[in-house]
């Protein structure tokens, strides 16, 4: 699978983005909706990372809350996206030297063992600092620094410096000898704007209504040629007409000067995403972008984004409910559901051993799966609104599989086998080796860790 | 079809609906009951005066015989083409209609610039104002008032507004025990009568004029300003939600440019038939306006020469409306074709 899938991904390089147990949560009068509830992942360069879910499941939100595009009565709860790109981390430090930490300066006037001691002594749990089982007696800060499992930039990424207080809470831009990283869900709304863009681009689902109609599309492609290549006039002009050209808009020369209704769906996409690339971006937010257009057109967009991705080595993430985009197009699948994170797995993997049921109901409801059934597949039920803390499996309801522990314990992201390193599935039948009481109690255990630490960090 | 072609049809159809409109009006002057003869002569007429009347007027022929209807009405018609609109019976008698009408036109015209002015300025802005902060504090104020506005029918603010001003001296001393007087504030000018409009080139004439027209207009531009504040304030929240919108502020693009640029011209396109509308509240409500204030202007010569039977002057007075009216229109559509590329074009 996988078949536009070109690029070579380097995984040892440190991800182009990290989200980090990301929250949004929207709240009404009635109720607070937990849209995206703690969810993790990477993307490095050049990846092409697919989420994947039915409509409510979060996956909007998810890219809106990267984009720092979430309003009110939305916000960001909790969580961190971390954004590595040394050129973005140097434009921002600049214009923000008050809210840029400085890992290298905390290195010459922190001891590093020094921080862990009074980590420890403010009563954080050493699980939490370490990422792994320890006791708060068998813990050495001064081993831990040597062995490398607490590093100050370690420490900066989980919060625990700005917990010390050295450093500012407000701070998101940290600047580290490899380049560093800009945190987003910090950013205020100014800094966000610079980082919009250039930086992240975003393409929205619905081609119709993406472009403004009362002005040309050049114009609005200029906008972004000016904003971020500073390119102004004639030049500006060429560069657009150029941009049109890369996304194969025939004709260029005179499409440039066309309104959008003058254009084709397909062909608005099209501009939409050469909008985009006029932005400069390193990393592409697809929201659903082929979803509002017919098969044909879908595969050429799909194609498009193939080729600009390969010859511009950006990044993407892909959105979409469609598993069938998602097997063309991305190296590497997120599965959510109800704004949880339910199956992680590289493409291959998730589409020849789907782990988690819901997954396995995803894929069996593509049609032409089952060629002898009269009615298509599908999965009984609707995405509940997730607007509780999670105690117990949010697709329990739906599932075949589902047992007694399903009720009572929330299951938690966890290898699929022992020896699996990329797939992971958020079910209390997994990790597959152990027995069922084995696999709830490790859930519930996790469950509670990840609990206690949350409690001890909203202090 | 091009944008400017459209627009030139549009103009080309505003002549029939004219016409039509000039038909109705001589359906209903010349099949109405009134008699225009005993209007203009009272109960106890002479005949051969009446009749001399009659045959000036293209009632009748010299011998008594009456003309048809149809060629009566070819009559009017032409000469309402012709602009030749003859001389009114009842008021000013003998006054040349088209000289009554120029005489009474500048009063209504600056009533009506400044009314539209106050409704645009206030209720435009206060709506956009409304629509980027919604929920806010600010925002129920103006939209508060903007119901508030819209709900105090003309005529009755007129009055309420009329009697006010000119009580202010006694009202202000027995509410802060200080005599404040709205027509000796900044320059002397009366509440009630026709302000002059003679040599407006002159600084203090300038401003006794727009200081006597205010009250006024502030009556008859109220409920637009109301309307306009309302449709605004959607426009821009419906706006500023769109897909667009977003579009634009995932590129980078800063609040400003957003607004100013992305927001602003789109949420214009559904004020503009709220604005035209107003000129057709403008002609209704500048006959009580008017009246109320005293103002010697259009409106006012309307309500008398229907009131008073006086044909002619009414059939002058309704072609120069229905004139007005279109070229409103006509106006309307050309800021359409400015401000959205999309109209002309056929949707399919």
């Amino acid at each position: 699978m996988s078949m536009y899938s070109t690029a070579l991904i380097d995984r040892s390089e440190p991800p182009l983005l990290t989200v980090e147990n990301l929250q949004t949560s929207f709240f009404t009068d009635k109720e607070t909706i937990r849209a995206v509830d703690a969810i993790s992942f990477d993307v490095h360069r050049g990846e092409t990372v697919g989420i994947v879910g039915e409509s409510g499941s979060g996956k909007s939100v998810t890219a809106r809350s990267i984009m720092g595009l979430i309003d009110s009565p939305g916000r960001v709860v909790g969580g961190s996206v971390r954004f590595r790109d040394g050129d973005t981390v140097e434009r921002l430090a600049e214009q923000y030297p008050d809210r840029t930490i400085d890992i290298e300066a905390l290195r010459t006037e922190h001891d590093v063992a020094d921080c862990i001691e009074r980590l420890l002594d403010q009563g954080v749990s050493p699980a939490r600092l370490t990422g792994r089982e320890e006791s708060r007696a068998g813990i050495d800060p001064v081993e831990l620094v040597r062995e490398d499992v607490v590093t100050m930039r370690s420490l900066v990424e989980d919060g625990f410096t700005d917990q010390l207080g050295i450093t500012e809470e407000d701070a998101f831009v940290v600047r580290d000898t490899d380049g560093g990283y800009v945190d987003t869900t910090r950013a205020s709304e100014d800094a966000f704007r610079k980082l919009r863009g250039q930086g992240i681009a975003m393409i929205f689902q619905d081609p119709l209504t993406s472009l403004n109609p009362v002005y040309t599309v050049g114009n609005q492609i200029k906008e972004a040629i000016r904003l971020h290549q500073g390119l102004r006039g004639n030049a500006a002009h060429e560069e657009a007409i150029r941009l049109l050209e890369a996304v194969s808009i025939p004709d260029a020369h005179r499409r440039v000067g066309e309104y959008p209704h003058e254009f084709s769906g397909g062909m608005r996409q099209r501009a939409v995403i050469a909008m985009a690339l006029a932005c400069k971006p390193e990393l592409l937010i697809c929201d659903e972008p082929t979803t509002a257009l017919d098969v044909t057109i879908q595969a050429q967009i799909l194609e498009l984004l193939t080729e600009i991705q390969a010859e511009r080595d950006l990044s993407i993430v892909f959105i979409t409910h469609d598993m069938g985009v998602i097997a063309e197009i991305s190296d590497q699948v997120n599965v959510m559901y109800a704004g949880e994170l339910v199956e992680k797995a590289p493409v291959d993997e998730l589409f020849d051993a789907p782990k988690h049921p819901y997954t396995q109901g995803l894929l069996e409801s593509i049609p032409g799966r089952h060629p002898e059934d009269d009615r298509l597949r599908t999965i009984e039920g609707d995405v509940p609104t997730p607007n509780e803390q999670p105690t117990f499996c949010r697709f329990a309801p739906r599932c075949p599989e589902a047992f007694d522990a399903c009720e009572a314990v929330h299951p938690e992201n966890v290898d699929v086998s022992e020896d699996a390193q990329t797939h992971t599935a958020a079910c209390l039948l997994y990790p597959e080796e152990l027995s069922t009481a084995d696999t709830v109690d490790r859930h519930r255990s996790l469950g509670e860790t990840r609990d206690a630490d949350r409690g001890d960090h909203d202090e | 079809m091009s944008r400017w072609r459209y627009f030139i049809r549009r103009l080309v159809l505003a002549v029939p609906v004219v016409f039509f409109a000039m038909s109705l009006v001589f359906i209903v002057i010349r099949m109405g009951p009134r008699d225009p003869v005993a209007a203009a002569l009272g109960q106890n007429q002479n005949p051969e005066l009446a009749h001399r009347m009659r045959v000036q007027l293209g009632i009748i022929n010299p011998d008594g015989s009456p003309v048809p209807l149809w060629d009566q009405y070819i009559e009017f018609m032409v000469d309402l083409v012709t602009l030749s609109f003859g001389q009114t019976w009842v008021i000013n008698r003998g006054a040349g209609v088209l000289d009554l009408i120029l005489a009474r036109a500048p009063v209504t015209i600056w009533l009506g610039f400044w009314s539209v002015l106050i409704a645009l300025l206030i209720g435009i802005p206060l709506g956009f104002y409304a629509g980027l902060r919604p929920n806010s504090m600010p925002d129920y104020f103006a939209s508060f008032s903007g119901i508030v506005w819209r709900a105090m029918p003309n005529f009755w603010l007129a009055i309420i507004l009329s009697r006010f001003l000119v009580n202010t001296e006694g009202l202000s001393y027995d509410l802060i025990g200080v005599q404040l007087s709205w027509s000796a504030f900044l320059v002397e000018t009366n509440v009630i009568g026709t302000p002059d409009l003679g040599n407006l080139g002159d600084p203090m004439a300038l401003l006794a004029a727009i200081k006597w027209i205010l009250p006024a207009a502030i009556v008859l531009g109220s409920a637009s300003m109301g309307n306009e504040m309302r449709i605004g304030r959607t426009a821009v929240l419906e706006t500023i939600n769109s897909d667009y919108v977003e579009t634009a502020r995932a590129k980078g693009l800063g609040r400003r440019v957003i607004v100013w640029k992305h927001v602003f011209r789109n949420a214009l396109i559904p004020l503009v038939p709220v604005i035209s509308s107003e000129a057709f509240v403008l002609i209704g409500g500048s006959v009580l306006v008017e009246y109320v204030f005293a103002l010697n202007g259009l409106g006012k010569l309307t309500f008398e020469a229907i009131r008073q039977g006086d044909l002619a002057l009414a059939g002058a007075l309704l072609f120069v409306f229905a004139i007005f009216l279109q070229v409103v229109n006509i106006l309307q559509d050309l800021l359409y074709t400015v401000i959205d590329p999309r109209i002309g074009y056929e949707q399919s």
